[in-house]
């Protein structure tokens, strides 16, 4: 049974052996690696396998929407780097997966409540890629927005997370060059392919605004996912970084940085060029606040693709049962044939 | 004449493009199932195969390209249907059944490796180097696959009755895989016919599956003569819809 589900948990740190509690803080202090026997908090415990957990949900469902596109990839190397790119993410899912599993919720409970909507993954998979330009600004933006945010969580505290970060960065690496490729290759190719690539640019420019969360709360550096070192970074502080990553490099391709007004398929129907999207003088970009009234409704699960999504990931689920039941048990007929 | 009518003319080519469009068209139909696969780490594996199954295309079709001053992106996209020589089976839809995607891949992996035996025998000095290569990382899923046959056939009764389910509903199509196409001897074709369903019959016995193969006649015209299902024709379609959305455009 899973310790997230455990009603008699402690997680009040207050309620901890304070000795232990302030060995525990102090070994992070130094910057020792918090490894799986080692003694932490329960709300430590709980809050680093929240965090896996949906990092390991997010991978999973975040294969959806590119997974859409293998077959229809326009060429046979394009067709290839996406089938492993996907398969990446996939796996990003499985090792994110162990990780949590060595926090004490079993794999199975895990992707059951990844079915029945009990736990979540990352808002921006609730959106459509309705063309090849989407799974392009997808590899780029997103996956660009996640690079950023896992290169400080692979500074964090807890090994096995740690070390996972590390591993998954270097992959994500190689995302982030195939979806800059496949911009490139729209924005230098015909009429056509640049129109396609903009509207998707409006599609995913917001999301990934949106990507790092909302704004942080007065004094979150205090507070324990910070001072325990889940997290090291703020989230407007790593939006700060993307924009200024991001803006330039957009607006240099030639795209144009519109604010979006869409519709519940998260389609555009309005746009105007986002005015404050402009450096000062530090070099530093603005950018327009983006909707958290939309970003909290697709949280709450009325996105455009919550329920495609969560239908996929349910069906995957029950139609491998049978495969699942043959190697982990049922009625045996006769040993494996040698 | 085009480069492309120049190749479709050389009877030699049949061959190798009948190997060539499998692969093509299971890479493509198995890659439906990337992120969906039963078990994390066999939906990982079976994209692998996948991978492969479309470099090794992509492997023959460079080779055809280099002797016939053909890009292979147009020789895997571009041919008309009828100039394509993949077999029904392999492009047989699913139905999201990983049962059927798992025996129409066995079925096929047991038909590469003899097939490119006889390529790496018979082949000129190019396509042996690439069949010699391929014929590797095949064997490698003929392995897994033999394997994962006579798990899922010997683990549970659930799991073995939808296995034999599968045989039973892809096996009528199953016979076309050795069609001869045009330009081969038949004759070649009868060893290889052979050891494809010997192997099989081996393999199926110590999972406990019953395997019945029914050869159809040589007149029955399939996919190796460029006879194709509707199910082909919607694949091909929805293969080519981005290249199709701006013909010529670099991607």
């Amino acid at each position: 049974m899973s310790g997230a589900a455990n009603p008699v948990m402690n997680l009040d740190p207050a309620q901890e052996d304070p000795a232990k509690l302030a060995e525990f803080e102090s070994r992070i202090a130094a910057g020792v690696l918090i490894e799986p026997g080692d003694w932490m908090p329960q709300a430590y415990r709980v809050g680093m396998l929240r965090m896996a957990e949906h990092h390991a949900n997010s991978e999973i469902v975040g294969a959806l929407p590119e997974g859409e596109w293998i077959t229809r990839a326009p060429s046979l190397r394009r067709k290839l780097a996406l089938t492993a790119k996907v398969q990446d993410e996939i796996g990003h899912g499985q090792m994110l997966y162990r990780v949590s599993q060595d926090l004490g919720k079993s794999r199975e409970d895990m992707l059951r409540d990844l079915c029945t909507g009990k736990t979540k993954y990352h808002n921006c998979f609730n959106y459509p890629a309705p063309t090849w330009a989407d799974i392009a600004m997808i590899q780029w933006l997103i996956d660009g927005a996640a690079i950023m945010n896992q290169k400080t969580l692979a500074d964090g505290a807890y090994g096995p997370y740690v070390r996972t970060m590390h591993r998954i960065n270097m992959e994500e690496a190689f995302h982030f060059k195939s979806g800059e490729d496949m911009v490139l290759s729209l924005m230098s190719g015909t009429r056509k392919q640049k129109a396609m690539a903009q509207e998707a640019f409006d599609r995913w420019w917001g999301p990934s605004i949106m990507f790092f969360g909302p704004h942080d709360k007065p004094g979150c550096e205090q507070m324990a996912p910070m001072r325990w070192r889940m997290k090291v970074e703020t989230n407007d502080s790593l939006r700060r970084r993307f924009v200024n990553r991001f803006a330039p490099a957009a607006t240099d391709l030639g795209l144009v940085i519109h604010v979006c007004e869409k519709d519940e398929q998260g389609l555009v129907t309005d746009k105007r060029v986002d005015e404050l999207c402009v450096p000062d003088e530090n070099g530093n970009w603005g950018v327009t606040d983006p909707n958290w009234d939309e970003f909290f409704r697709v949280i709450r699960g009325n996105g455009p693709c919550n329920a495609h999504r969560l239908a996929l990931r349910r069906f995957s689920y029950e139609q491998g049962g049978w495969v699942r039941r043959a190697i982990a048990g049922g009625e045996t007929i006769l040993p494996p044939a040698a | 004449m085009t480069a492309m009518q120049d190749m479709m003319k050389d009877p030699h080519v049949n061959l190798v493009l009948s190997l060539a469009d499998d692969l093509l068209m299971l890479g493509h139909v198995q890659g439906d199932w990337t992120g969906l696969g039963p078990i994390l780490e066999e939906d990982i594996a079976s994209s692998s195969m996948s991978q492969d199954d479309l470099s090794h295309a992509l492997m023959l079709y460079e080779h055809l390209g280099s002797r016939f001053g053909l890009d292979p992106d147009v020789v895997a996209y571009e041919r008309g249907i009828g100039d394509y020589r993949c077999c029904d089976l392999v492009t047989v839809p699913d139905e999201f059944d990983w049962a059927v995607a798992f025996v129409r891949r066995w079925m096929l992996a047991h038909w590469a490796t003899p097939l490119l035996d006889h390529l790496i025998r018979t082949g000129e000095d190019d396509l042996q180097e690439r069949c010699r290569r391929l014929r590797a990382e095949q064997a490698l899923h003929l392995m897994y696959l033999d394997d994962w046959m006579r798990r899922l056939g010997t683990g549970a009764v659930e799991a073995r009755d939808r296995m034999q389910a599968a045989i039973e509903r892809i096996s009528p199509l199953a016979g076309m895989l050795v069609e001869t196409p045009d330009g081969v001897a038949t004759s070649e074709f009868d060893a290889l016919r052979s050891d494809w369903i010997a192997g099989m019959e081996e393999v199926a016995a110590a999972a406990g599956l019953s395997l019945d193969i029914e050869l159809p006649s040589p007149d029955t015209l399939g996919g190796r003569r460029g006879v194709h299902a509707e199910h082909f024709i919607q694949q091909h379609t929805e293969m080519n819809e981005v290249r199709c959305a701006d013909p010529g455009a670099s991607w």
